[in-house]
């Protein structure tokens, strides 16, 4: 606790910029034109399916960390403002996702049946043509469906700026009135962002199977995303150690809670993912049935069960102990290990939309476009960073949240 | 013969929740051992202070949880395949994910048993008596006052450590001698 009030006192000066920005720009915009290359030279179906399993992943993260923010602020939580800044520089990194998206757009064909003359479309006939035709006209058609991008990024840039710009200017002012601002904010914003990531989940991962719907998809999404978001928190907090840099703040009672709520989210990931597939499977309904059933029989099977046991079972049983959630170099690795699962969630939502019975199938663009989105995402990250304070040092409850003990 | 039959405590009282938590922290590092400490609610650093060891609740929870999930996953096995076999809509006898919900009950359930009477076990809790409850003054630990008990054996001299109570802030000082528990 002493330790935590002297460091309190010494200046804490702004982040200088980190020489890994040019290096994660660099690598991202190298991986993103090999992915490019791959789209319209190879193999074009694979490219653009490992470009929307990597765009999906960062960008739910993003909108995860603006959440996490969000329900931070709703809540009026005062332990994790040491960590706010970072939540806040994720979630501010949202607008170079609509430029990333061009990536899933050039796509749009090889993904999605429903989109006008996808050659996908060919294999749909007979009544599941009618059904699909009800689709296309009430939702799923080009129109519409730039109207809710436009409407997904809208927000998701709006709250997450608009949060961060009120806490980089009490950096300055120290203004109480900005605390308050962003207190009554928050809350009205999670509606909003609740709705647009789960029909974000509908488009861009759900859609990919057109007949199949499932209310929950969204969550499901949500979930996973969620969990990333504090498993990367979790990351940035353990590696952010250094002059300027928040980690030496930061106590093991911080670490405790963030790996605490990994381990809740890890719950919380199951719980949802479990809740989809029972009711699919109790209702064994032939027109939800063959979701589960080409993931859940055959080449899929092991993958599936796979899943089970290394994104919840073991984590579950890992996260458990208390001594490992006290030691930030160990729960850096379980967030490592998560972050991996979490993608390794939606090559299974996607890649089966692909490739079908044939199962798991590796193709160098996942790799490839995974180190792209994320290299750019990362990049635009630490330029957001530079020249700012790595966090909120004017905030009234600051050194509240540097004192914190385990109540 | 008198230190078979009976138990001695001193306890102090102390003004602050804080007092008594520093105290107690000087008292161990002068050697006092079997301390324990009282107040109307739960003390920060209070375990710590007494130096207590990692609490033993988190495995009982384990395995009160574990126990349930096996519990769940053998009675609906043996209910739903042995006792009284059902065809439900074609489904396998043996249909697991329709028991994940009860076994995931029964494991909170269990794990909840395990927490709650684990912890009254290791506290020895109910605990209808104590030499503690000699001293009048000492009912103000429910209400307001923050206590700490020292024990020593019956018939040896307590001064030493009464005067090092009273040296450490405690406001009241008092010995109780009761039958042991």
């Amino acid at each position: 606790m002493s330790s935590a009030t002297s460091t309190a006192t010494e200046p804490m000066g702004r982040f200088a910029g980190s020489s890994k920005m040019g290096l994660a720009f660099g690598v991202g915009a190298v991986c993103l034109i090999a992915a490019l290359a791959g789209f319209f030279v190879g193999d074009a179906s694979a490219a653009a399916h490992s470009y929307l399993i990597a765009f999906a992943y960062w960008v739910g993260i993003s909108v995860a960390s603006t959440i996490m923010l969000a329900i931070f602020h709703t809540a009026k939580a005062k332990w994790p403002i040491v960590l706010r800044r970072t939540m806040e520089t994720m979630g501010a990194t949202v607008p170079v996702f609509i430029v990333l998206f061009v990536g899933v757009v050039l796509g749009l064909k090889q993904l999605y049946s429903w989109w006008p003359e996808s050659p996908l479309a060919a294999h749909i006939e007979g009544i599941e043509k009618v059904h699909l035709g009800h689709k296309q006209h009430g939702y799923l058609f080009p129109t519409f469906f730039w109207v809710r991008q436009a409407i997904y990024f809208t927000v998701w840039t709006l709250v997450s700026w608009r949060l961060r710009s009120w806490s980089m200017k009490q950096d300055e002012t120290g203004e109480l009135e900005l605390t308050v601002k962003q207190r009554k904010f928050a809350p009205g914003a999670l509606p909003f962002l609740a709705l647009t990531i789960t029909f974000a989940a509908f488009d861009w991962l759900m859609s990919l199977t057109p007949l199949w719907q499932s209310t929950i998809y969204g969550a499901y999404y949500f979930a996973g995303s969620f969990l990333a978001a504090f498993c990367l928190l979790t990351v940035v907090t353990v590696l952010a150690q250094g002059k300027d840099l928040y980690g030496s703040v930061v106590t093991t009672a911080h670490y405790h809670n963030l790996g605490k709520l990994m381990f809740a989210f890890t719950a919380f990931w199951a719980y949802i993912g479990f809740s989809q597939f029972l009711l699919v499977w109790i209702a064994n309904l032939p027109e939800e049935a063959p979701w589960y059933g080409i993931r859940i029989f055959g080449a899929w099977r092991p993958l599936s069960i796979a899943l089970v046991l290394l994104h919840f079972v073991l984590p579950f049983f890992t996260l458990l102990s208390r001594n490992l959630k006290l030691q930030p170099r160990k729960l850096m690795v379980v967030a490592l290990y998560l972050l991996l699962m979490h993608w390794l969630d939606l090559y299974w939502l996607v890649w089966p939309a692909m490739t079908g019975k044939a199962g798991p199938s590796f193709h160098w663009t996942l790799p490839v476009a995974f180190v792209g989105v994320g290299g750019i995402a990362v990049g635009f990250a630490l330029m957001l960073a530079r020249n700012k304070f790595t966090l909120p040092v004017k905030d009234p409850y600051i050194t509240e949240s540097m004192r914190y003990v385990q109540p | 013969m008198e230190a078979k039959v009976l138990d001695s405590w001193v306890l102090a009282e102390f003004a602050t929740p804080d007092i008594l938590v520093d105290a107690t922290n000087q008292m161990r590092e002068k050697g006092y051992q079997g301390m324990d400490t009282y107040s109307p609610y739960p003390l920060h650093g209070g375990s710590e202070a007494l130096g207590l060891p990692p609490s033993r609740v988190p495995f009982i929870a384990l395995g009160g949880g574990l126990t349930g999930m096996c519990t769940a996953l053998a009675m609906q096995t043996w209910m739903n395949t042995i006792d009284y076999p059902l065809n439900i809509g074609g489904r396998p006898l043996l249909s697991l994910p329709a028991w994940i919900p009860i076994t995931f009950e029964l494991s909170v359930l269990f794990a909840a048993f395990g927490i709650f009477f684990g912890l009254l076990g290791l506290s020895r809790l109910p605990q209808p008596y104590h030499v503690a409850f000699e001293s009048e003054a000492f009912r103000s630990a429910s209400t307001h006052g923050y206590w700490l008990g020292v024990p020593f054996a019956a018939g040896t001299d307590s001064s030493e450590t009464m005067n090092q109570l009273k040296a450490l802030g405690a406001t009241q000082v008092t010995i109780v001698t009761g039958e042991k528990e």
